[in-house]
């Protein structure tokens, strides 16, 4: 039978009542924290206690009774799997979310549907068919009146493609600041997660789990994931003494599908340090080839003017950030500091030469001592003999006073022990004497003490004998230090027993790294793709950007789409209004109503040119030119013959009135171009000295233009059919008329109205699509958020069993106590007093 | 999901609610707005197409406007053209207020008693015709083609003339030569010797060398023989004069011969009437003689007077044929406005022409232009003149001569041609007239289609609108009553 501890059962009470009471906290937190945004569940992790080892001499009989409950530690119960799952959705809720509301917005400015009279006959759409209606009516009836309704019309549409174009480029420069904003959050996000890092490290190194820091650093992890994709990780970090702590690390989440892009796991966030994104109006030339080894100046990280690498960003040439590119900066801890990661490696070096160290052995004759003598040693003295620091025997014997001597005796250059009867003396320093090593062989001097009468003993310091001779060392030749990379090799020699190692220390470095056009994703890269994105408009450069770039269509591209939209209105109704006259057979006109000849023929309008005409403006150079400077060709790959430039230079009739209607300023008659937001009635037209031409027939000119009695034909109106009928005409509305680099395909082929109505399908259908992705992640982010509160999240089911469960636990042990009071009360004040 | 935790419930019963809320609010953007959609985004394809309905309205309204011009137009251009009629011969030539009835009584009026006056009113009413053809629709010239800022119609010195053209231009016929291709015979002066010009026959003479043989009578007259006749001896000519005595009166004597020889007058000519006829024939630039062959015979052609001139100088030729491509261009010139029926250009950029439709009203057209066959102009007024001034120069107090009565009864039957042709095209005009009153109909019946149309896109059935709120907002109150049950009840509540 075994022992008992008579007040084991104290120590189980209390440790339960302890548990239930700690299990009580928990609960309580819990609740409390029901609503607490971020909060995961917090649950005491307890073991029952067993204390002891094993008796060696435990009777069989014994048996082991557990000593109780102990609360281990208190944890949280997260599922990083549901976290990476709803990181990652966030990421795309943000993205379509934002892309969305920027289709929003752009919708806000170019639909129009619901607009306009009518309930929804539009604006833009309106004005365009209300101009056809005013040239319907001047057709009908070419008076002055009329062309004034006209250019009324005109200004109304011009302007109203002027405010479009202004409220694009105000959206433009609100997203611009909402970008910047969304930088400066996305900053705070990751100096709040740096700074966490760094008080949850020191909490751990403490013993705390730090469990509300970490939910904060949770929540400010879930913020960040919104604005781009993230890759987050956990490790354990050594922080000396053999003790761990966990370490998160945030890199960029992969995101651009380019795998020879690496830029895209960027590090964030390591430990305790912490970068930032900036997104800067320009940015510095990277050098192309920095981190290439094998080539002077590819250790440095720009360019500067000249094209020469340079590492200083003061020197580095600038160019302008179209594209709104994000820099990520190099790691710095809360106090500044660079994040750095060395390992360090010995290896015997080649050449040099070891130093070596000179020895000296001096003998000591240290005899005749009496008690009461004094000598004086390295500037102190002492007593020899009774009460002294040494005895007169020791004294007398040169080997222990030489000991004492090694113990007493002080040099800057030497190490001074005792060699049996010789004190040695070895160079602190390698070296000859007098050069690398001491300046002076060694030497001692002994002295009676003042104080102590005669001094009767012999000292008789002998001769310094070089034992071993001191050589000055030479090491190998020195390396300097390389920069490959993100890494810095320095190379140092040590001479050591006579050898010399090489010492290298190979630095991992953070350098600032510009990401590439696709490797954001999340709010920032939605919000970056409305800033830049130009769909059919896309150059090559834009392209080797991003691969996609021509399908991505941003505020850029709908502000493209109307200039274009613009554009062609404006360039159809001039070249209308600036044609040349012809005469009742619909010959062209020279200036003295002769009939022009080419070709040995008149050139027919109604009928076209000839062969003979046509072959003759392609041999004169005079084609059809496309806004790349170039010839274009027709279906068969033939040039175009450009009948009215020969016209124009060959001094073709102008009717009275003709000139441009729109050009690129109100007070000018500039046509060159023209976008929605500088497109005006021009100047001429306003002022009346252009007007709408009518017709350019000329009935029977006797072809002498001062005499003319030409027929009249004052209410004739072809040329404003033209117009009319324009309303209505497939027109190519191709990119490169606007920027000639541009790649894509023909935006559209047909009226100007259903260019409008293209323009705003487009935008209207990619709301559409945006919209159902949105709310499929939206979706998908709420069952994975629901879940993760399943598993994190706080219930007060739950709770309120915890709370009975541990109350009970509670009460219990408060009653095991007192029923170890009672039985221990019967055992100490009632057992054994019967017969008292 | 293993574990249900109230944050979890709660979460997604927030965003169920979200949702339901956004139906409801949606539902009633709806109702409230009477539309199916009110962004391209909600419905891009039904959205694109109610623009192009709506285009489509706002062009056939503007259309409509332009038609009901246009209509407006031809029914005063009728109204005009009635007119006109009634004065030509509405009551069938019964009234004498007519032209036609005007006429008549002049062509039954052999003593003359109202030629005059019936002359000067044929006059008046021919000016009041010209008058009644510049009417002005609005401000423009009805009658005037393409050119209605202008008066068509202009009386100058009784010649009548459109947009500055005469009305009666024509391309005379010029004599050609016999070459291949022929080409005009000039005569020294260069002018072009009309077909129509007075010829006389080459005499064709017994020639000494180049110059005809020349004969002179006993009593002094110098005359020519023509070619192949033979003398009459002496003794034939006494035979002959034997038999009748005055036919001595029929013989030239040649008395250079012994015995005298005698010709017979009607096989020579004189010398004088010879030289008096080369005196009167056009020449060429060689002083030659114009010769034409008519026959197989030559014949010269004679000069000409004023009135009834023989050549025609180069430049007057010109202005005549560009007068005559002037006339037949205005009447065919055309004006197009757009009253729905396409507008469209070719691959030219020329309208075609079926797409639009041509209000041009040429005057010409119905008064009549050029002339005919028989070289009387066609024009009614002009026709009008020439029979006024037909009957001006008879004599007061005279009856016509037949030659003037025939032709004044010609003019009159080509008056009554002129106004069938008026007719004619007074009532091709009541056609186009018509296809533009039907064309109004159309215009409006494709109105309201196309306001049907878009509403059918764009308005919602309220019945099903209201519907639809009603159980969105059904559906909004229950997830509201479910939530109360959701945040009341926990295992908190029952402890103790």
């Amino acid at each position: 039978m075994g022992t008992i501890g008579t007040f084991d059962g104290f120590t189980t009470a209390r440790l339960a009542i302890y548990a239930a009471h700690k299990g009580l906290s928990v609960t309580g937190h819990n609740i409390a924290n029901l609503n607490t945004s971020g909060y995961t569940r917090q649950v005491i992790d307890q073991s029952s206690l067993k204390v002891g080892a094993n008796d060696m001499y435990r009777s069989q009989l014994d048996n082991h009774v557990g000593t109780g409950v102990l609360v281990n530690s208190i944890n949280q119960i997260r599922d990083p799997y549901l976290d990476i799952r709803f990181r990652n959705t966030s990421s795309d809720v943000g993205f379509y979310d934002t892309q969305l509301s920027g289709m929003q917005q752009i919708a806000a400015i170019l639909d129009e549907v619901g607009k306009g009279e009518n309930k929804g006959d539009g604006l833009l759409y309106a004005h365009l068919e209300k101009l056809t209606e005013a040239l319907r009516n001047l057709g009908n009836d070419p008076e002055s009146g009329n062309d004034t309704l006209v250019r009324g019309e005109a200004e109304s549409l011009t302007s109203l493609f002027r405010e479009y174009a202004s409220r694009l480029q105000n959206l433009k420069a609100e997203t611009e600041e909402d970008f910047q904003q969304q930088l400066s959050s996305v900053n705070e996000i990751l100096t709040n997660i740096r700074n966490l890092n760094n008080d949850i490290r020191q909490n751990e190194i403490f013993g705390d789990n730090a469990l509300e820091l970490r939910d904060e650093r949770n929540r400010q992890i879930d913020a960040l994931s919104q604005y781009m994709k993230i890759n987050v990780t956990y490790s354990m970090e050594d922080v000396g003494a053999g003790k761990q702590v966990e370490k998160l690390t945030i890199t960029l989440g992969d995101a651009n599908p380019d795998v020879s892009v690496d830029t895209d796991t960027t590090v964030l966030i390591d430990g305790i340090f912490g970068a930032q994104i900036e997104s800067p109006a320009q940015l510095p030339t990277l050098n192309p080839n920095f981190g290439v080894d094998g080539e002077p100046g590819n250790d440095c990280l720009y360019l500067d003017a000249n094209g020469n690498p340079t590492n200083d960003i003061a020197q580095a040439a600038k160019k302008d950030n179209p594209n709104y590119l994000v820099n990520v900066t190099k790691l710095v801890d809360s106090k500044g500091r660079e994040w750095e990661d060395s390992k360090t490696t010995w290896t015997e070096a080649n050449g040099g030469t070891p130093g070596q160290k000179a020895v000296y052995e001096i003998p000591i004759g240290s005899t005749g001592w009496v008690d009461g003598n004094e000598i004086e040693v390295g500037g102190k003295v002492f007593k020899i003999g009774t009460g002294g620091a040494i005895s007169v025997n020791d004294a007398n014997d040169p080997a222990k006073m030489a000991a004492f001597l090694a113990k007493n005796l002080t040099s800057d250059d030497y190490i001074i022990r005792a060699n049996g009867a010789n004190l040695v003396f070895t160079a602190k320093n390698a070296g000859a004497i007098g050069s690398k090593g001491p300046a002076d062989k060694p030497s001692v001097t002994f002295k009676p003490g003042a104080g102590s009468g005669a001094t009767t003993g012999t000292i008789t310091p002998g001769k310094a004998t070089e034992t071993t001779a001191g050589v000055d060392s030479d090491p190998p030749t020195p390396i300097p230090p390389v920069t490959v990379g993100n890494y810095t090799t320095t190379t140092s020699f040590t001479e050591m027993d006579g050898k010399w190692y090489q010492v290298t220390t190979v630095t991992q470095h953070t350098n600032p790294v510009e990401l590439k056009d696709n490797d954001l994703y999340g709010k920032l890269q939605a919000t970056r793709e409305q800033l830049t994105e130009k769909g059919e408009f896309a150059t090559q450069e834009d392209i080797d950007l991003d691969p996609d770039a021509l399908i991505k269509r941003g505020i850029p591209y709908y502000q493209m789409s109307l200039d274009l939209l613009a554009r062609q209105v404006a360039t159809q109704y001039n070249s209308l209004n600036q044609g040349f006259m012809v005469n009742h057979e619909g010959n062209y006109l020279d200036d003295k109503d002769q009939v022009i000849q080419l070709a040995g023929s008149p050139i027919s309008k109604t009928n076209g040119l000839t062969q003979a005409q046509k072959d003759a403006l392609i041999a004169d150079g005079c084609v059809v030119m496309g806004s790349d400077g170039k010839p274009i060709t027709d279906e068969k790959g033939n040039q175009v013959p450009d009948i009215n430039r020969w016209l124009g230079a060959n001094g073709a009739q102008r009717p009275e009135g003709s000139g441009v209607l729109f050009s690129n300023r109100g007070d000018g008659d500039d046509t060159d171009n023209i976008t929605a937001a500088n497109i005006n009635v021009s100047h001429s037209w306003s002022s009346r000295a252009v007007k709408i031409v009518p017709t350019h027939i000329k009935l029977f000119p006797t072809g002498d233009k001062d005499a003319d009695e030409a027929l009249k034909n004052s209410t004739q109106s072809d040329n404003i059919n033209h117009m009319i009928s324009m309303m209505d005409t497939k027109l190519v509305y191709d990119p490169k008329t606007l920027d000639p680099d541009a790649l894509g395909k023909n935006l559209f082929e047909g009226s100007f109205n259903g260019m409008m109505n293209n323009t705003c399908s487009i935008l209207g259908n990619d709301q559409r699509v945006t919209t159902v992705k949105l709310n499929n992640s939206y979706t998908t982010q709420i069952t994975i958020d629901t879940n993760r509160d399943g598993v994190s999240g706080v219930d007060l089911n739950d709770e309120a069993m915890n709370m009975m469960t541990y109350q009970k636990a509670y009460t219990a042990a408060c009653r095991l106590m007192t029923a170890m009071d009672e039985a221990l009360d019967r055992l100490i004040n009632n057992t054994g007093i019967a017969g008292r | 999901m293993v574990r249900a935790t109230t944050g979890g419930v709660l979460r997604s019963y927030r965003a169920d609610l979200m949702n339901s809320f956004i139906s409801m609010n949606k539902s009633q953007d709806t109702v409230l707005t009477q539309r199916n959609f009110n962004s391209y985004a909600e419905d891009p394809a039904s959205a694109s197409k109610a623009f192009k309905l709506r285009k489509s309205r706002m062009a056939v309204q503007s259309q409509y406007k332009i038609n009901d011009d246009s209509y407006r137009k031809f029914q005063t251009a009728w109204s005009c053209l009635d007119t006109v009629d009634k004065l030509i011969d509405t009551d069938n030539g019964k009234s004498i207020t007519t032209l036609k009835g005007m006429t008549l009584k002049m062509l039954n009026d052999p003593t003359g008693d109202a030629r005059k006056t019936l002359s000067k009113a044929l006059d008046e009413l021919s000016e009041t015709i010209v008058q009644t053809m510049n009417q002005k629709y609005g401000d423009n010239f009805i009658f005037a083609g393409a050119d209605g800022h202008n008066v068509p119609f202009e009386v100058v010195d009784n010649k009548l003339y459109y947009r500055g053209v005469p009305v009666d231009a024509a391309v005379p016929e010029l004599q050609m030569d016999g070459a291949t291709p022929p080409a005009p015979i000039t005569d020294q002066n260069g002018d072009y010797v009309l077909a129509s010009a007075e010829k006389a026959k080459v005499p064709d003479l017994q020639m000494t060398g180049t110059t005809p043989t020349t004969f002179t009578a006993t009593d002094g007259t110098a005359f020519y023989v023509n070619k192949g006749v033979t003398a009459t001896s002496k003794a034939d000519y006494d035979t002959a004069v034997a038999n009748d005595p005055a036919a001595a009166a029929l013989y030239y004597e040649d008395s250079s011969k012994n015995p005298p020889e005698y010709y017979l007058k009607s096989d020579t000519m004189t010398k004088d009437a010879y030289d008096d006829l080369q005196n009167n024939i056009l020449k060429d630039d060689t002083n030659a003689p114009i010769t034409v062959q008519i026959g197989g015979k030559g014949y010269y052609v004679m000069k000409g007077t004023d009135e009834n001139p023989s050549t025609i100088s180069d430049a007057d030729y010109k202005k005549a044929q560009t007068d005559v491509e002037k006339l037949n261009y205005l009447v065919n010139e055309k004006h197009f406005v757009d009253i729905g029926l396409g507008f469209q250009e070719n691959e030219n950029n020329q309208l075609i022409e079926s797409s639009g439709f041509n209000d041009a009203i040429n005057g010409l057209t119905f008064l009549g232009y050029g002339i005919d066959k028989d070289g009387d102009p066609k024009n009614i007024y002009s026709l009008v003149q020439r029979m006024k001034d037909l009957a001006s120069s008879v004599q007061d107090g005279q009856n016509w001569t037949d030659a003037q009565y025939d032709e004044f009864d010609r003019l009159v039957g080509k008056l009554e041609d002129a106004s069938s042709e008026f007719k004619v095209e007074y009532t091709d005009l009541d056609a186009g007239t018509t296809k533009l009153k039907n064309n109004l109909a159309l215009l409006e019946e494709n109105f309201y289609n196309l306001q049907e149309q878009y509403a059918a896109l764009e308005d919602v059935d309220m019945a099903d609108a209201l519907t639809s709120f009603v159980w969105a907002q059904y559906c909004y109150n229950a997830a509201l009553k479910v939530g109360n049950n959701v945040l009341s009840e926990s295992l908190m509540d029952y402890l103790n």
